[in-house]
């Protein structure tokens, strides 16, 4: 009885907030809606036979499957290396960005942003043009006869290329919420700058370390785009649920196969739950109060910025081959420049690109704004249901984007909710695929406000929605606005999920771009990344330049 | 109280948002008594736009049209399988067609137009019929051939030789329709267990097995590999596309081949007009807008004209491919040959 007691309590609470209430039952539905329906269509489908008898057969098929085992293992290794190199260099830029005087700033923020932007497969096509058997790095510059860059180290080093900025995008969010007077007050103490590093920064950085290893483990097991054009022989989970559900016509031992990565996924959030355990992360003014001393050491400033330096120059090259390369006859064969790719690009029609840049604009508000209630709901609210909101809100992008996609046709193709073939089936999926990093980067930045301000704000007689908007927004605002930019361009380049959920009427670029990859016409399909890149940019460009003039920043420079 | 009602306004614009997105889809679907279709295309992307266009213009029947893989298309039509969106599946290989046909996804319609068309390239129940075939074959690089100082290989055996050793490239035969063609058309050929051996000494030569039959061709083009095994006419495509070091040829003991094939969705809207595309599709005329669009096939129509480029291939040896036999036993022999190759 005492047990349930508090709980009680807390709904009590609850009940006596009646626009808190609702927003929480909302949320839960919608959660239910688009997360847990879908993914029960799925599941079932991998328990059931096609006259609907429970079995476990395509389970015991797909492990009696040895090339499964091995691709278990792939998946794993895979995943913990990128994770942990892509959380490594993700912190150097931030720590670059927030703490070290570097003239070159900029130009790093940007380039840690644009894999992002990436278009699926376009890094990967370029990491191949330098550094495959002709590639231009080891073929023409070091006369490598048969270089083979496909398999495990070419796939781990796109990957990282393309992931480490989920990692700088949270880890500098929280760098720039700590307020530099406690490190001022343990350097006049005579601290070591290495030492405030051990004892003042690091600790607060934490959970932010812990979810940003969360979030690229989880987005490297899910990629699929990069595994088929780089893997090789190397198969990864992600891969191998696409194969056997698409190449080989077998949805439901795909379906088995998916719940297994699923169950990875969860797991590693599990652990991450109770590794970053429960601790307290608060600097207790809530906002820094002025601008931090940047360190101008010599040494520190050359041991720092020469990687970020050589990584954002790498990264640079690789950018340049994909809008070269739609100006030329043929990347790596004839470099003819020509105009004939974006001619057939306007002959083919407008119609995938106007469609994705309207989608994604659309799902960008909502995106962010669910993502914000959801992350306040989950730190500073505690009711039934919590625990399953938080669950299920990080979960959906842990679900490989073909499995989810599936699960959309499988759900929404009869009543009650028949949305196969509308714009909104896209616009729900991107929502609950890209809100996850909205949530975190809130989470995150709400961990380390003390709750006594907003609750102070309670004390003085304002209702949830009021300390909601004038209190906690305005603390978490960098996070929001990070959230929207980067929904935006997920949404642009999301291609697993959505290949699924194109229809007749609405037809996606990513898809295109992969349907010129796959009949050879390279050309075409840089030109569409290149088409691509530059919609992210300018329309990024313009929310930053409407943000500026409100006066807001987010957590990244562009 | 004006702070509640701005939140349950916020709330409800989200809903009312999400209710609108999802109307506007359907208001789009109620349209006047024109005739309509919709239609899964497996084909190029230019192909279809062209072809669309073109059967618009004959028929005044107004198309969607949305290009996917073989295996998204089966998928789309078993998930969609109580309220069918699209009554075409135009386009991809026939074992997809007799896959859906066995879960009963199509429905019968035997075109008058497909009289002429030979018994072997449709179903004998009339649930799909053929339109194009491709044939199996090998592309390679000249340049590295050159520079190998090895000559163009000409059989199956010639693959073995010891200087394509970490040269060819073939699709990995469980994710890929091209790669199972090569698959079944081995064992066919030399019969189980010889077939897997030789697909076993074949693997101590392969870089890497991709994942999608359009990759070989892609790969021997852009210099990745040297030998490349997939359907000749993707190989020609590449050429076109300016992969020139590119050469073709085919294995003397005989290959596999694909069968292209066009079908009505069962329970899908607009049969009349699908019906029509059917007929419209075998047509001389029909069959043969592909070649515009880089699509170089034979056609089944007799009377339609193969595309000029694929004239080098028309001799190919063919064996005698069983297709119902190779859909039969997919799964079966991709296990046996994923434990033989231990891939």
């Amino acid at each position: 009885m005492s047990l349930i007691q508090p709980q009680i309590d807390d709904m009590k609470k609850i009940a006596r907030d009646p626009i808190l209430l609702a927003t929480i039952i909302t949320v839960l539905i919608s959660l239910l809606l688009f997360i847990v329906w879908p993914l029960y269509e799925v599941l079932k489908e991998g328990f059931l036979t096609d006259q609907g008898a429970p079995t476990l057969r395509y389970y015991q098929d797909a492990f009696r499957r040895s090339e499964n085992i091995r691709v278990l293992g792939n998946t794993m290794y895979n995943g913990l290396f990128v994770s942990l190199v892509s959380t490594a260099i993700g912190f150097l830029f931030a720590y670059t960005d927030a703490f070290i005087k570097i003239r070159a700033k900029k130009l790093f923020n940007l380039l840690a942003i644009l894999p992002i932007v990436s278009p699926p497969f376009a890094l990967s096509m370029s990491f191949i043009m330098l550094f495959g058997q002709r590639g231009f790095v080891t073929h023409t510059l070091l006369g490598i006869k048969d270089a083979d860059i496909y398999g495990f180290l070419g796939l781990s080093i796109v990957q990282i290329l393309t992931f480490f900025p989920t990692a700088y995008l949270v880890l500098a969010g929280l760098l720039r919420q700590i307020d530099p007077a406690l490190e001022e007050a343990a350097r006049n103490m005579g601290a070591s700058r290495w030492h405030i590093f051990k004892t003042v920064v690091f600790p607060l950085l934490k959970p932010g370390i812990a979810n940003s290893f969360l979030l690229v483990f989880i987005q490297t097991v899910a990629d699929f785009g990069n595994a088929m054009v780089i893997g090789g022989n190397f198969t990864t989970l992600a891969a191998q649920v696409y194969l056997q559900a698409m190449g080989n016509y077998d949805i439901k031992g795909g379906t088995a196969l998916a719940t297994v990565l699923l169950s990875i996924s969860v797991f590693m959030f599990v652990l991450q739950k109770y590794w970053v355990g429960s601790g307290s992360y608060v600097t207790v003014t809530g906002k820094p109060s002025r601008q931090r001393q940047l360190n101008e050491d010599f040494i520190v400033r050359l041991t720092v910025g020469t990687p970020c330096f050589l990584i954002s120059l790498f990264i640079v090259i690789l950018y340049i081959l994909i809008p070269y390369g739609s100006f030329v006859n043929l990347w790596g064969i004839d470099f003819t420049p020509t105009l004939k790719h974006y001619q057939y690009i306007w002959a083919l029609g407008m119609k995938p690109i106007i469609d994705t840049t309207y989608l994604s604009l659309l799902s960008m508000p909502l995106t962010g704004i669910l993502g914000m209630i959801i992350a306040f709901l989950i730190t500073r609210k505690r009711f039934i249901g919590r625990g399953m909101i938080e669950f299920t809100s990080l979960l959906s992008m842990a679900i490989p984007g073909t499995v989810i996609g599936m699960g959309y046709v499988l759900a929404y193709n009869d009543p009650p909710l028949v949305l196969t073939g509308t714009a909104a089936i896209i616009i729900f999926s991107f929502i609950f695929r890209n809100m996850p990093v909205g949530i975190r980067a809130g989470v995150a930045s709400l961990q380390q406000i003390d709750p006594a301000i907003e609750e102070a704000a309670q004390d003085l007689g304002a209702n949830t929605f009021k300390v909601f908007t004038s209190v906690t927004i305005p603390l978490i605002k960098s996070a929001f606005f990070s959230g929207l930019i980067y929904s935006f361009v997920r949404s642009m380049t999301a291609v697993s999920a959505v290949i699924f959920l194109v229809s007749a009427s609405y037809n996606l670029l990513t898809v295109a771009i992969m349907s010129q990859v796959d009949v050879g016409r390279l050309g075409v399909a840089a030109a569409y990344s290149t088409v691509l890149i530059i919609i992210v940019l300018v329309v990024t460009g313009i929310l930053k330049f409407l943000l500026s003039k409100m006066g807001t920043t987010t957590s990244l420079d562009m | 109280m004006s702070r509640s009602k701005k939140l349950i306004a916020l709330v409800l614009s989200i809903v009312m948002l999400a209710g609108l997105a999802a109307g506007c889809g359907g208001a789009k679907e109620e349209a006047k008594k024109q005739l309509q279709l919709t239609l899964y295309c497996g084909l190029m992307e230019d192909h279809m736009v062209m072809t669309v266009k073109e059967f618009e213009k004959d028929t005044g029947i107004k198309v969607s049209a949305v290009r996917m893989s073989s295996g998204e298309i089966l998928g789309r039509l078993k998930a969609e399988k109580n309220s069918p969106k699209a009554s075409i599946w135009w386009g991809g290989p026939a074992d997809g067609f007799i896959q859906a046909k066995a879960d009963g996804l199509l429905d019968k319609y035997v075109s008058s137009n497909a009289a002429m068309i030979p018994a072997k390239f449709k179903d004998a129940e009339g649930y799909w019929t053929g339109i194009y075939v491709g044939y199996l074959g090998f592309v390679s690089n000249k340049k590295l051939l050159d520079e190998k100082k090895v000559s163009l290989p000409q059989s199956w055996q010639d693959l073995l030789k010891p200087e394509f050793k970490g040269q060819i490239t073939m699709a990995n035969p469980g994710s890929s329709g091209t790669a199972y063609t090569m698959l079944a058309t081995i064992v066919q050929l030399m019969g189980e267990e010889k077939g897997l051996a030789y697909m076993k000494q074949l693997d101590q030569q392969i870089k890497t097995y991709p994942k999608s039959g359009t990759a070989p061709g892609r790969m021997v083009g852009t210099g990745e590999a040297t030998v490349g095994i997939t359907f000749l006419h993707d190989g020609i495509k590449y050429r076109e596309e300016g992969m020139k070091d590119l050469v073709l040829s085919a294995p003397s003991e005989g290959t596999g081949y694909e069968t292209g094939a066009v079908a009505m969705v069962k329970g899908g809207p607009d049969q009349e007009a699908a019906k029509k595309f059917i007929d419209w599709i075998l047509t001389k005329k029909g069959q043969e807008l592909g070649q515009a669009a880089g699509s170089y096939q034979f056609l089944t129509n007799p009377e339609a004209a193969a595309p000029k480029q694929a004239a080098e291939i028309k001799d190919v040896k063919l064996i005698n491919y069983d297709l119902s036999w190779a859909g039969n036993n997919r799964t079966k022999l991709v296990e046996k040959w994923s434990q033989a190759v231990k891939k």
